[in-house]
């Protein structure tokens, strides 16, 4: 089966079947876009909550949560899917260096934060989602029938 | 002016590797053997994945922030087989361990401390500007989750400058990357100060 890898900052997609996978979520958010009807599925890597003024997101919108929602769902659409039939689900955001906590919490927290809020704008429902602790993760998600799987060291895969 | 800067950092770089190893060595009482010229290079954000590579393997790494004259955050990060051996050399009391028990873990988080603060005392040294290390954090895990905290900790989004090195020790070859991740105001702080006008 095809399986398409999703880099940091990336946005895939895939219609009918196949695996889209991104490998070693650490603070950054995956998120996975399905419309089962249709059978399309997008993936991305979200590194930052928030693009910044002063540069273009314009390279890589999937970067940030801001600029990666509208994108995503762009790209679903392109592939036929329809806006009001999405669910996502979500994995990620971890906290790895303890030593890393602000004020405003980590940059994971921030990450997971921000993805839901920007998916509220587009009333697309969070269906499932392992977020936040503090260890790595690699998540398969399985275009033909939406299942995605969460893989982390020394752990148990699970389904969400 | 890429190339400026590349020159610039592979300075410093090898000035601040060759401080970070000769306390290795010193650590490891002289059974460090040899070190490879660093590698210093500065990457686009697209290019880090490939540059990575097995972004499922696990790997110990090290995250230090940097405060004073200059600020910003620098990493090192070693596969856990490279670890491993570190660790094997530093405790060194016939007992196994590794990255995952206590003991093995705050050996390597020692050991980039040292590194990390040796390679900021020589650019400190060089330019008379404070940079205070904060207290390592470890985190030992997928090498693409290690990576990219350590960017997303650090507002890396854009290039960041990497300096791989390799030494051998009693014969076997480690792998360590130190990585260097001051903000674009700090490098004209660190050139301004060595006289080398825009970089």
């Amino acid at each position: 089966m095809q399986e398409v890898f999703v880099n940091m900052g990336q946005i895939r997609g895939l219609a009918g079947a196949g695996i889209l996978t991104t490998v070693g979520l650490g603070s950054c958010v995956g998120i996975a876009l399905y419309d089962s009807s249709a059978r399309v599925g997008i993936m991305g890597h979200i590194f930052l909550p928030r693009s910044r003024p002063d540069r273009s997101a314009a390279e890589l919108p999937g970067k940030y949560a801001d600029t990666a929602i509208p994108a995503l769902v762009a790209e679903a659409e392109k592939l036929g899917a329809q806006r009001h039939r999405l669910w996502a689900k979500l994995a990620g955001g971890a906290n790895l260096f303890s030593n890393l906590a602000g004020a405003n919490g980590n940059i994971g927290q921030q990450n997971v934060q921000a993805v839901l809020e920007h998916l509220k704008l587009y009333n697309i429902p969070v269906v499932g989602k392992d977020v936040a602790g503090n260890h790595g993760r690699k998540m398969r998600f399985y275009v033909d029938s939406g299942r995605v799987t969460v893989i982390a060291i020394g752990k148990e895969p699970i389904d969400i | 002016m890429i190339s400026r800067k590349v020159d610039f950092l592979r300075e410093l770089g090898t000035i601040g590797m060759g401080h970070a190893t000769t306390a290795l060595s010193e650590m490891l009482q002289g059974k460090l053997l040899r070190l490879e010229v660093p590698d210093v290079r500065i990457l686009y954000f697209e290019e880090l994945a490939e540059y990575v590579g097995g972004l499922d393997q696990v790997v110990a790494g090290v995250f230090i922030q940097i405060s004073g004259d200059v600020s910003g955050h620098m990493a090192f990060i070693l596969p856990v087989e490279s670890a491993a051996v570190l660790i094997r050399l530093l405790v060194g009391d016939g007992q196994e361990h590794g990255v995952f028990d206590e003991l093995g873990r705050s050996a390597i988080a020692e050991l980039g401390n040292i590194m990390v603060t040796s390679y900021l005392n020589a650019l400190a040294a060089l330019t008379n500007l404070v940079m205070k290390p904060s207290i390592p954090g470890l985190a030992v895990d997928m090498a693409g989750a290690v990576w990219e905290s350590i960017l997303a900790g650090a507002q890396v989004d854009d290039e960041v400058t990497l300096i791989r090195t390799e030494f051998f020790a009693e014969g076997v070859a480690i792998h360590g990357n130190i990585i260097f991740l001051p903000g674009e105001d700090e490098f004209r702080k660190i050139a301004d100060v060595l006289g080398l006008g825009a970089v």
